[in-house]
């Protein structure tokens, strides 16, 4: 059968089937009940108790709006069909309750919060989806390959299965790479008391090693300060943070916030992540009981940013093709970079063709909150499930973009997705891609 | 709004002087309703009100029982009876000091009454009936 | 029946507010304890002023994307709201009951303005009921309940505009208004109607949240 063809409750993941087929009734409500007397408190019901039901949020969900407004993509439908039942039926639910909540939870919401600024009353879903995937995780049902992301960071502290050889040989690799075009660049491996450490997510060095060569070149030719750590600490990324296993999140940021604390930097610079920094700065900061983050956190869009206003990083000449910029929701939503991205697209390039909606309303990528790392068996339900995204991205193909900035990593891969099946021919950059490639170098490096 | 009992009770003893503005004894069997061309801007129909059958029906004899007078300091003149008076000769458009309003002095007398009794109208289109 | 008036103006009525604000109350206090034994965090993030600058801009009808997003929705949601409040506040028959009981008084409304209140209250939880009906995302998440607040909330302006109007004669459409409308106000703290205090609690956190620690606007 034609996976195109397959609905989204035909999808079969064999991790969540395994678990299922473990679960008792008994087992289930007394999970539920766990997370839910135990681990929620007021938020939780007063959410509950403040929605009227009024289905404002629905116009908010690009699954809603490309599932032909079918109610239960909404994103009350969606707590209609996960939350109200546990809670009314004292956590009394069935294996095929639980198999469409991981579903729903897990790959038809993406945690952007779009609703929740739709929302009369500010009621974050958002939250309530994560609390199911908390569930989910405690029955030990969580969708496979994000699992084993998950599992990879709790067993190497990083999500792709990294070594630490191949860690530090990946970034002398990149070292040397660079420094055939710039000689004297380096990639300073734990120089204590630098101002910053450079912290990347692990699909990195795993297959975007060029993303590392990049930064490099660009801290060299600002003249930055920098580091990164040899020893575990340097991934930032956290798909624990996606599957509700809190424990492993907070393990895994507290080793960040470690690195950079052993290192003695002033602050941490992220590359072009959403999620990431939604962990950084937002989630696992909070668990670990930082209101804010321990050491300040500062995203590419924000570095860029002020490398290119304090003029330490000049562009040599502009980007020559018309772009449309990518609004991800962790970095926009979650720390209102919106502004400052468009700062330096304005540096880079001569022609924005601007989405609509953008900013904080932008439409969600469809891959973020974990969705995209549930992996194939739910590729082509995800980029069904975001037709609107291929809509805004055509339109912006119509008047004139050539090339689409997506400054995250989860959006690059979906917006990849979204394009390449529906044939929009929109070429995605980073932000780093189109700098490193219009920055003034040293002489002679070209 | 309980506080309408009490308050009733209170009403009773200030007895408005007013019930029948410029009203005199010989137009009383005649009376249908309470006159309310002392109201600045009345905003509802005249409260129902047959004098001689209201009192035949409740048996009040002493004149005093509504036409009430109250001394400087708030007591109530026992024996002596204001039906010579209009009611608004005392009672102003609005409070003051201790002496209610028009509006509030007629309902205190009537449907103070009529609580304190458990009698009589009490409800707002009972007594202001729209013709 | 005056009896039965005096009981429903008397202890029914001290009752019903006695419900409402004790119950706004309690809910408001097991809140605040809630929050302070299982996420104190949520006070550290509570901010005065982005709380007000969400609160605010959501209080402007067809400013927030939510709100222009659906247009019609919006427009009667506001004057619903705006009408369900001033009419039963500022009607005359009752701020008179106030002045007659405990000698408080305020401004009032004309009665022919509160009248065309009240119709707009009924009207639009008539509108309400139907969207819940017509829209299949609304339908998809209504039940029992959502109709039922609907008609508890409909109810006591039902009556009040027949009593005004003295359809039919006599005290029962008076009494009907009258232990309706405490019926209203007795459930608010233990229904889903509860959103007039704890909306503009929930809207302050995320408003928080968004202004202090996301930079983004939420609306």
């Amino acid at each position: 059968m034609n996976e195109r063809h397959k609905e989204p409750s035909e999808i079969m993941d064999d991790g969540v089937e395994a678990a299922l087929s473990r679960l008792t009734p008994e087992k289930i409500q007394a999970v539920i009940n766990s997370v839910l007397k135990g681990e929620t408190g007021a938020r939780f019901k007063a959410y509950m108790d403040t929605c009227i039901h009024c289905g404002l949020c629905s116009e908010a969900c690009q699954f809603f709006l490309s599932r032909d407004r079918d109610p239960h993509y909404s994103p009350v439908g969606k707590v209609k069909q996960t939350v109200w039942p546990m809670v009314k039926n004292k956590g009394r639910v069935d294996t095929d309750f639980i198999r469409r909540a991981v579903r729903i939870a897990h790959t038809e919401c993406n945690l952007c919060k779009r609703c929740v600024a739709f929302c009369p009353f500010g009621i974050d879903i958002a939250y309530l989806m994560t609390v199911v995937r908390r569930i989910i995780h405690k029955l030990g049902a969580t969708p496979l390959y994000l699992q084993d992301t998950a599992h990879s960071h709790a067993s190497t502290m990083n999500q792709m299965w990294v070594k630490e050889d191949e860690w530090i040989d990946t970034l002398q690799w990149q070292e040397d790479e660079a420094r055939a075009e710039i000689p004297s660049l380096r990639i300073p491996l734990d120089k204590e008391g630098a101002e910053i450490m450079y912290s990347v997510i692990a699909p990195e060095p795993k297959f975007q090693a060029q993303l590392i060569y990049q930064a490099a070149a660009i801290m060299h030719v600002a003249g930055v300060d920098w580091t990164m750590p040899s020893d575990i600490g340097w991934d930032n990324s956290d798909m624990a943070m996606f599957t509700g296993d809190y424990e492993i999140m907070g393990r895994i940021k507290r080793t960040h916030f470690e690195a950079a604390t052993r290192l003695r930097v002033k602050k941490i610079v992220m590359g072009e992540c959403g999620h990431a920094f939604r962990s950084v700065y937002d989630t696992g900061n909070r668990w670990l009981g930082w209101a804010q983050p321990p050491v300040p956190i500062v995203h590419a869009i924000a570095f860029y940013y002020d490398l290119l206003k304090t003029g330490k990083l000049r562009i040599a000449r502009k980007y020559s093709h018309p772009v449309t910029l990518h609004d991800p929701c962790n970095v926009v939503r979650g720390g209102g970079l919106h502004e400052k991205a468009r700062y330096v697209v304005h540096q880079l390039c001569d022609n924005l063709i601007e989405m609509h909606p953008n900013r904080e309303h932008n439409y969600c990528c469809g891959a973020g909150g974990g969705v995209i790392n549930c992996g194939p068996p739910y590729k082509n339900a995800r980029v069904a499930g975001n037709r609107v995204k291929a809509e805004q991205l055509f339109d912006a193909k119509s008047r004139g973009a050539h090339t689409l900035i997506a400054p995250c990593h989860n959006c690059h891969s979906g917006l990849h997705d979204i394009v390449h099946h529906h044939g929009i021919d929109l070429e995605i950059k980073f932000f780093s891609d189109i700098i490193y490639e219009c920055m003034e170098k040293p002489d002679g490096s070209e | 709004m309980s506080k309408m009992v009490k308050t009733g009770v209170f009403v009773l003893l200030l007895l408005t002087v007013m019930v029948l503005p410029a009203m005199n004894v010989y137009s009383q069997e005649d009376m249908r309703a309470v006159d309310s061309s002392a109201f600045d801007c009345p905003i509802r129909p005249p409260a129902v009100f047959a004098h001689d059958d209201h009192n035949d029906t409740a048996g009040i004899d002493d004149c005093a029982r509504c036409h009430h007078l109250f001394d400087d300091n708030g007591r109530k003149i026992e024996d002596e009876s204001s039906e010579d008076q209009s009611c608004a000769d005392c009672h102003a458009q609005e409070d003051k000091g201790t002496v209610p309003g028009l509006r509030k002095a007629f309902h205190w007398n009537c449907k103070g009454c009529h609580l304190q009794q458990r009698t009589g109208p009490v409800t707002c289109g009972e007594c202001h009936v729209k013709k | 029946m005056t009896s039965l008036y005096a009981f429903v103006a008397g202890p029914l009525a001290w009752a019903a507010f006695l419900f409402f604000f004790g119950g706004l109350c309690y809910r408001l206090l097991s809140m605040l304890r809630q929050v302070r034994q299982s996420e104190p965090f949520i006070f550290s993030y509570m901010s005065l002023r982005y709380s007000l600058r969400s609160i605010l801009h959501w209080l402007i009808p067809f400013f927030a994307m939510g709100w222009r997003r659906n247009p019609i929705l919006t427009g009667v949601t506001f004057i619903f709201h705006i009408s369900l409040i001033a009419a039963p506040v500022f009607i005359v028959s009752h701020v008179v009951l106030w002045d007659e009981a405990w000698n408080l008084s305020w401004w009032t409304l004309p009665d022919a303005v509160v009248d065309v209140m009240t119709l707009v209250v009924v009207a639009a939880c008539l509108f309400f009921a139907l969207r819940r009906v017509l829209r299949p995302e609304v339908r998809f998440v209504s039940d029992a309940s959502d109709y039922l607040l609907l008609v508890l909330t409909a109810a006591p302006f039902v009556t009040g505009f027949l009593a005004y109007h003295q359809w039919p004669a006599g005290p029962w459409m008076t009494i009907a208004h009258m232990v309706s409308g405490e019926l209203l106000l007795a459930l608010i703290p233990f229904t889903r109607l509860r959103h007039m205090l704890s909306g503009w609690l929930t809207r302050a956190y995320i408003g928080s949240e968004f202004g202090a620690v996301r930079h983004a606007r939420d609306w």
